[in-house]
């Protein structure tokens, strides 16, 4: 049942260099793709039946002996591992144009699959040590993708996400060690119990920051972001796609969110804390972001700016203030994915990145252009796309707590992000075509048919907003706005 | 009758409009003999609604006071009829003169669309209502302006924009009467003008003068002459429009503001309306086109309908809605005369005219009895209704009033010599090939038209007794005589004398000019053209000096030239060099900072880390 989620796509990732041997695309082609239609409607179908039964629904897992490993599937969950399946299938349809000439086909799904089947893992499991090797097997896996190009760049690009991963994770196992000192468990249950016993505020202060940083580099919250403008530009673009669109949410802000909702319980200090860092990373990827000249180093930046967005809500702690947190979340997952995968479009018909270099480049390719428009307005919060209602519910939550000041950043930092979304529309697709580009062709079928899916979604959820907030987001706040309550009363098993 | 039926006159002519929208363009007959047999149909339920006097029709629509509330009585349906005529006619005169026109499923969707919301404001006794039947006139004037060709969407602006502007005027004028009141019911309304309700006053009365066509609210008409279909002119400026003006301008002085004779108000509108006379009648003479100079006089004339209602006097009150139903007449007689000319010769121009009487019998007799009956010539109607308006305007006291009235009376005579001297008689021109008179349809709303004309002169009592006099009782003590016939055609007193007198004169400065202009008729204003300070004023005027709408947009150009360098460049220099280079400074140093060295990255690593454990520590504190 939930054991489905991790089982799927890591059976599928262990046969998958053995599949290579007996056909080197078709197959790998083919079987990834079904597995990663599999677990979208599974999760749309068996994930919400399993939730609307009854909230956290508890799942020991056997293999013939009992095993203490416990999965549990809440709204939360269920809302995430609805935006991993939707992202990756729609770049396992990229990835079929994509990555025709790009080294072996099968290894690539191989670790493709394996950090799927991590990020299921770190969102499904329900003890910090779990926890930690779920997210380590997906940091592993995507170590390995951004440097799948193998150049000089992605080698030192994926080096050094290596060697900063490995320092976060250190404290992250540090404050792990703490909280099993102090609680002789690591449960989620028994510590968030524990925690509340003991009244040990400064221990809570310390793995707090400790896990600041450890999941705050994940998640590339300023100061913990600077390998991100390296690595995700280096990796594959439907890489790239999936590392800014949920990889660095499932590490990062799902983590935090969960470890310090519902297990420490938000307190004013860590609220504050949260909601300063979300503010700077804000301003400072924003500020970065308008002067890149690379397309996908541009993305990334706004990565780090969006994402402080979704920490500003989530730390501000409000139940309107998580939603919105929550739903930008799911949006920029959407939005920046799709502009990544333009971005890789673009890449593979012009070989270029540099954003002045290309031009005019919407009368030959008119559906990345078109999408990357509707992706761009969304990121940049226009109505009546996606991004600005979840843009909208934050700000809104702001002015609600009176926290007037970082709504004003908020708005601010919404117009900067208009404004180097509208240099790459001006630069990279409109304007004038520049004569080198002449022959150049729109993306294949399957590539275009993805961000075409993406964009689609994007209007969608604009237009629709009430519906996915009230089937998808409001169980997922209802979870964390319940807090430690919410983890002493349902993970008691 | 049940009170429902007074949907009929708003609700066929929709019904019409539309079908004649949808019949295809190529189809030919079917449209003309459905409009024809519609009108008619309208015509006839306005009769019958006009001799029912009586209904009311309420039904609750969007509450707080605002219902669907139509009222017909002795004044609304005397209009209501009024307009289905005009309709009748107008839709009879472009069977003919309209065939073929590429938009004519517009045009005759248009033209019974103004009829709809024309009857419909007639009959509105709410305001809300009554404003919106009036707006969606603006629409169909638009519309029906552009049928004219592409050089028309100008002038199609232009009266929108003035118009526009009137009508919002009166809403803010309706608005403040409501606040005054407490209700929209136009028949519970009645209130002394002081204070805000004098303010709302001239408010309203801007709405109906500008939708009459008064100064300074006139300058689209001149424009559209040239530009619009001639039926447009003689249906919308010529009949409808003016009827609706001035039976709203009656309404606001006579029911909602009780006017006291010669209180400010009244002096108001009589400057207005003789103001409007004596420039308008002046422009209209130096005209050598044959359609503006008739859309001129369309403005002179709303200038008595003013000053008599403004006398504020009974005889003369009459007078002033009198003489809108007259010059109606008269005035739509002589678009449709110009008309039928236009379609024979391809031109309104009086240089290229001459001599066509004999050609063109029936439109030279139809327009003479028009031009007769204008310019107050006895016995016709047009001396009936000014007659009654120089009574009035005499009976205030203040004679400068009658005799800007007179003044006017000597110049359109003298214009209409011109026109009539320059078009009908006179040697041939060799510009135009030979013409044969217009065809029937063309003729027969022209002389039903003069026949009219003839018919309220020499039988004034009919109108007078039938129509007008109604409409004032119940505004006159009781006990006064309220028969006006008596003045009728009398001419043995001194103020018909006068008029007469006017009539002679101008005949003198017509054919002194004639001959001034060496024999030909369309210089014979000349000389008075070329007085020494007249020249300047008319060629300031020619110019568009004194259009306010020109005037307007020339302002508004000007500030936003000024606004566009003073403001929107400043502001624009801020966002495209000022904050583009802060924001480029920042940004330039931020990515400097990220120069790829991985020490670096950790030691921000670990600062950020020390610094969120002090400031956690003391937040925790």
């Amino acid at each position: 049942m939930v054991f489905t989620f991790i089982l799927v796509p890591l059976v599928m990732a262990s046969l998958m260099p053995l599949i290579g041997k007996i056909s080197k695309k078709f197959l790998p082609d083919i079987l990834t793709n079904i597995t990663l239609l599999f677990l979208l409607i599974y999760s749309i179908t068996i994930g919400r039946q399993i939730i609307s039964s009854g909230t956290g629904i508890r799942q020991l897992v056997w293999l013939g002996q009992q095993l203490n490993i416990t999965l549990a599937l809440d709204g939360f969950s269920l809302l995430m591992l609805f935006l991993i399946s939707l992202v990756s299938f729609a770049v396992g349809l990229y990835c079929i144009n994509y990555m025709e000439h790009y080294g072996s086909k099968a290894v690539f799904y191989a670790l493709f699959l394996l950090m799927i089947a991590g990020m299921n893992g770190l969102v499904l499991a329900t003890d910090l040590f779990s926890i930690y090797v779920f997210l380590e097997v997906a940091a592993v896996a995507s170590y390995a993708l951004v440097a799948f190009g193998l150049g000089y760049d992605e080698l030192e690009a994926s080096f050094k996400y290596l060697m900063l991963s490995a320092v976060a994770t250190a404290f992250i196992l540090v404050s792990i060690a703490l909280i099993f000192g102090f609680t002789d468990s690591l449960r989620l249950h028994d510590v968030a119990l524990a925690f509340q016993l003991l009244n040990a505020k400064y221990l809570v202060g310390l793995c707090v920051t400790l896990f600041i940083f450890g999941f705050g580099l994940k998640a590339a919250i300023v100061p913990f972001h600077a390998w991100l403008p390296d690595a995700h530009p280096s990796a594959p673009a439907p890489i790239s796609a999936m590392l800014s669109g949920v990889l660095i949410k499932i590490s990062g802000i799902y983590a935090i969110t969960r470890i310090f909702l519902n297990v420490f319980g938000l307190n004013p200090a860590i609220s504050t804390v949260l909601m300063y860092l979300g503010v700077i990373s804000i301003l400072v990827g924003a500020i970065i972001a308008f002067s890149q000249n690379d397309i996908k180093r541009m993305l990334a930046y706004s990565s780090i700016s969006q994402i402080g967005y979704i920490i500003l809500g989530i730390g501000l702690g409000t139940p309107l203030g998580i939603l919105g947190g929550l739903f930008h979340l799911f949006n920029h997952g959407i939005f920046k994915s799709l502009l990544f995968l333009n971005s890789g479009a673009v890449e593979q018909a012009t070989g270029t990145r540099a954003l002045d270099k290309m031009g005019g480049l919407a009368k030959r390719m008119p559906i990345t252009a078109a999408t990357s428009v509707v992706g761009s307005l969304s990121i940049a919060g226009v109505p009546p796309l996606n991004g600005f209602w979840s843009k909208l519910i934050i700000i809104i939550a702001l002015v609600q707590a009176k926290a007037y000041g970082f709504a004003i950043v908020a708005v601010l930092a919404s117009g900067i992000t208009l404004w180097y979304y509208l240099i790459i529309q001006r630069q990279a697709f409109f304007g004038k075509l520049n004569e080198t580009w002449n022959n150049v062709k729109e993306a294949p079928f399957w590539m275009s048919a993805s961000m075409i899916i993406l964009a689609l979604i994007c209007i969608a959820i604009g237009i629709l907003f009430p519906i996915i907030i009230k089937s998808w987001l409001v169980p997922a706040t209802n979870v964390l706005s319940a807090g430690v309550y919410y983890t002493i009363n349902l993970f008691r098993f | 009758m049940t009170p429902a039926n007074l949907l009929i006159p708003i609700l066929l002519p929709v019904g019409l409009g539309i079908i004649s929208f949808l019949i295809p363009s190529k189809t030919k007959l079917i449209r003309e003999i459905i409009s024809i047999i519609g009108a008619g149909v309208i015509f006839y339920v306005a009769v019958v609604l006009f001799r029912i006097k009586n209904l009311n029709y309420i039904v609750p629509w969007a509450g707080t006071g605002i219902d669907f509330d139509l009222r017909l009585y002795h004044f609304s349906g005397f209009i209501l009829l009024g307009l289905s005529g005009f309709l009748f006619l107008i839709v009879l005169y472009s069977s003919i003169k309209m065939r073929g026109h590429n938009r004519i499923r517009e045009y005759y969707g248009y033209v019974f669309l103004t009829a709809a919301l024309a009857n419909g404001a007639v009959l509105a006794n709410n305001f809300v209502l009554l404003v919106f039947f009036w707006e969606g006139l603006l629409l169909t004037l638009y519309g029906l302006i552009t049928i004219g060709g592409k050089e028309s969407y100008r002038t199609a602006v232009k009266s929108f924009i003035i118009s526009g502007f009137c009508d919002f005027c009166m809403i803010l004028g309706i608005g403040i009467l409501w606040y005054a009141t407490g209700t929209l019911r136009m028949s519970d309304i009645s209130v002394q003008p002081h204070g805000l309700t004098a303010v709302s006053f001239f408010l309203m009365m801007i709405g109906a003068i500008g939708k009459a066509g008064g100064m300074p609210f006139h300058t689209w008409i001149p424009d559209a002459a040239i530009d619009a279909p001639v039926s447009v002119m003689a249906f919308l400026p010529a009949s409808v429009e003016k009827l609706l003006g001035i039976y709203l301008l009656t309404r606001i002085s006579l029911d909602f503001f009780k006017l006291q004779v010669n209180s400010a108000f009244c002096i108001t509108l009589m400057i207005i309306g003789s103001a409007t006379i004596v420039l308008a009648v002046f422009m209209a003479l130096i005209q050598k086109d044959f359609k503006k100079l008739l859309s001129f006089h369309a403005i002179s004339q709303v200038g008595y309908m003013i000053l008599g209602i403004g006398t504020g006097i009974p005889i003369g009150i009459a007078g002033g809605v009198f003489h809108m139903i007259n010059h109606a007449m008269y005035k739509c007689g002589l678009f449709l005369s110009a008309g039928s000319v236009e379609h024979r010769t391809g031109t309104t121009e009086l240089k290229k005219l001459g001599g066509l009487y004999r050609e063109m019998p029936v439109t030279a007799l139809c327009f003479a009895v028009c031009a007769a009956a204008i310019s107050g010539v006895w016995p016709l109607n047009g001396f009936v209704s000014k007659e009654m308006i120089f009574h009035g305007s005499k009976e205030t006291g203040y004679l400068i009033f009658t005799i800007a009235a007179w003044v006017g009376a000597i110049f359109t005579f003298a214009s209409f010599l011109k026109a009539g001297h320059s078009t009908f008689l006179g040697p041939r021109t060799k510009d135009i090939p030979r013409v044969k008179e217009s065809e029937s349809l063309i003729l027969l709303p022209m002389i039903i038209l003069a026949g009219l004309c003839i018919l309220f002169g020499v039988y004034n009592k009919l109108p007078l007794t039938l129509f007008i006099q109604p409409i004032l009782e119940g505004h006159v003590p009781v006990g006064e005589h309220l028969d006006f016939s008596n003045h009728g055609l009398a001419v043995a007193n001194p103020i018909a004398m006068i008029s007469i007198l006017c009539l002679f004169i101008a005949l003198a400065i017509h054919f002194y000019g004639w001959n001034r202009g060496e024999k030909r008729a369309y210089l014979a204003s000349e000389p008075i053209h070329n007085l020494p300070v007249l020249k300047m004023l008319y060629n300031k005027s020619e110019a568009r000096f004194f259009d306010l709408y020109e005037q307007g947009v020339k302002v508004l150009k000007g500030l936003s030239y000024i606004l566009f360098v003073g403001v929107d460049r400043t502001i624009d220099w801020i966002y495209e060099k000022f904050v583009t280079f802060i924001g480029r400074t920042f940004s330039r140093a931020l990515s400097w900072a990220h120069s790829g060295n991985y020490a670096n990255y950790l030691a921000w690593c670990i600062a950020g880390l020390v610094i969120i454990i002090l400031f956690i520590g003391k937040l925790l504190r």
